[in-house]
């Protein structure tokens, strides 16, 4: 039974193949997962009570406030650019890229099943983390559509950043830990994730700016904790936008790199 | 089923195929020799597509090579390469997947492939447990997952305990029982003597001898060899000479070629006056033609 390259659903195929077999080796390693749904869970009341003591705030806006930094920071900057690094990594050293190259497989399908592995993660950091904030009594103000948008498209930068280290820079599963913490931490403090952006001098409110961290928590933040519409966020948007297709286009052309120098035997 | 004409690649300033050529027959073993470096692995990769050829044309099952005939070659690596933390279950799936099968498809192909290479008990086990023997044969059931026509095995057995490796013969005449074709490459001569029906000796990216055993076996002009140990090997082969006998050294030992087959005492008589420690005659191996081909 041979199949025509184009059969019929080759991509799905494919793309669930590669997303269910990522779950599966996640499952079997509970630790990463337990380990990802706390670390966020303590980010979210440390910077919470942090809020409602030196902001003067009830403890369900402080919630509210600092629920959508830690989703977009401390929860799926982590799993989805770090998960992402983990795999490519390991599929590095375990040489299973090679098999993958030997397979019909298309590099498309390689990358949407990785996401839609990190996605499904992110889903229940989300989950859980408002789960958190909920039994606080905090609200989600805005449009979820919207606020579920922004997630959305911070996942797909955060595994396109996750898929261009893993492809150029990281060699070894010792490199994943020097590099998450190189490239992550400063976004992410620059991104408002662990001090408010409004405590930030006018210098490093200029240079924050720059950093996809620090809109995509801006957004999220103002729309579900402070209601604002898509006019009222659109410049954050926009850079979120620019931002994901030029890490998707930037995966791509790793993962090209990637074929020219892994694929031989 | 396979066919390769005039195969060329280049490296650099290095010339690593040059116009190989080798056809193998459906069902049919064959072996594919050479030192490291001689251009098996570029073969492979060629083959597979993971690599371009500079000249030459290679067609699989009449399908000039692209990424459609991925899916009639399966190749099991020398490195096994399979995800550690998953089944051996979960390995097939996973790959069967990718090759297009549906859910219930992919679940009968695991298990056939599974009893093909007897891990059915081991089915359910992370392969991290797997002994390497085991490892090895899930390694050869990923490649037979997607029902390739034909399968490429790069070195089988090497680094496997000598049961383990009888199994795996076993297992690789299994499939050519079923009608499997199979291209195999190894270091091991007697691996290829006992599997394959033909042989190739590649040096310096071309086919330099190619035939069964028996066709091969006419590149030494000799019936027997006799290995002789002797403290006097200046004169033993001084003696040979006279006697039309060609000496050879294998392994440290010296040897010559009768082209005739001589009995115990005629040899002795050959080299009387001689200190002999230790005699033996044997048929013309592989090994002898082997190291005659990439010697000259």
């Amino acid at each position: 039974m041979t199949k025509n390259k184009h059969f019929p659903g080759k991509n799905w195929a494919e793309i669930g193949a590669v997303t269910t077999r990522i779950l599966t080796e996640l499952w079997r390693r509970k630790r990463n997962l337990i380990f990802w749904a706390i670390f966020p869970a303590l980010v979210l009341i440390l910077n919470s009570v942090i809020l409602a003591e030196r902001a003067q705030l009830t403890t369900d806006r402080a919630f509210a406030l600092a629920a959508p930094g830690t989703l977009v920071g401390a929860a799926l900057f982590f799993s989805c650019t770090g998960g992402t690094l983990s795999t490519i990594v390991a599929e590095r050293e375990q040489q299973t890229l090679k098999r993958l190259f030997l397979s019909p497989m298309s590099g498309l399908s390689y990358f949407i099943g990785i996401f839609l592995a990190h996605f499904t993660i992110g889903v229940g950091q989300a989950l859980f983390i408002y789960a958190i904030a909920f039994f606080m009594k905090a609200e989600i103000a805005g449009s979820l559509l919207l606020g579920w948008l922004i997630i959305f498209l911070s996942m797909i930068a955060y595994v396109g950043v996750g898929f261009i280290l893993g492809a150029n820079l990281a060699k070894r599963t010792e490199d994943v830990n020097s590099l998450v913490a190189t490239f992550g931490v400063p976004l992410l403090i620059l991104g408002g994730v662990f001090i408010p952006s409004s405590v930030f001098p006018k210098n490093l409110l200029s240079l924050a700016k720059f950093n996809p961290v620090y809109h995509i928590n801006q957004a999220l933040t103002a729309v579900w904790a402070d209601n604002k519409t898509m006019a009222e966020i659109s410049d954050h948007l926009w850079f979120l936008v620019i931002f994901a297709v030029l890490m998707v286009i930037g995966a791509w052309l790793s993962y090209q790199q990637m074929l020219y120098t892994e694929r031989r035997l | 089923m396979l066919k390769i004409d005039n195969l060329s690649k280049i490296y650099g300033q290095q010339r690593v195929l040059e116009n190989l050529t080798l056809h193998i027959a459906p069902g049919e073993i064959y072996g594919l020799l050479g030192p490291n470096g001689a251009g098996k692995t570029t073969t492979i990769n060629i083959i597979c597509h993971l690599l371009k050829a500079d000249h030459g044309k290679i067609t699989i099952a009449g399908q000039p090579i692209s990424a459609q005939t991925k899916y009639l070659i399966g190749i099991a690596p020398q490195e096994n390469l399979f995800y550690k933390s998953l089944s051996c279950r979960e390995n097939l799936l996973f790959f069967a997947r990718l090759y297009g099968f549906s859910q219930r498809q992919c679940q009968q192909q695991a298990q056939l492939c599974l009893e093909a290479v007897n891990l059915l008990p081991q089915a359910d086990r992370d392969v991290e447990t797997l002994s390497g023997g085991m490892k090895r044969r899930l390694n050869t059931a990923i490649a037979l997952v997607h029902q390739p026509k034909l399968l490429i095995l790069d070195e089988p057995t090497t680094g496997l305990d000598i049961e383990t490796r009888y199994e795996m013969w076993e297992l690789i005449k299994q499939l050519q029982g079923r009608g499997m074709t199979i291209l195999l490459t190894t270091h091991l001569l007697d691996e290829a003597e006992k599997l394959c029906d033909r042989i190739g000796i590649l040096k310096q990216g071309s086919i330099i001898a190619e035939g069964s055993l028996s066709e091969l076996q006419q590149v030494i002009p000799a019936q027997e060899i006799i290995t002789l140990k002797t403290m006097e090997p200046e004169r033993a082969i001084a003696i040979g000479e006279k006697f039309g006998l060609v000496h050879r050294y294998y392994g440290g030992d010296l040897a010559f070629w009768s082209r005739e087959t001589l009995e115990l005492p005629e040899i002795m008589n050959i080299f009387q006056g001689i200190k002999i420690e230790a005699i033996a005659r044997q048929n013309v191996r592989l090994e002898h033609i082997y190291l005659e081909l990439t010697n000259s």
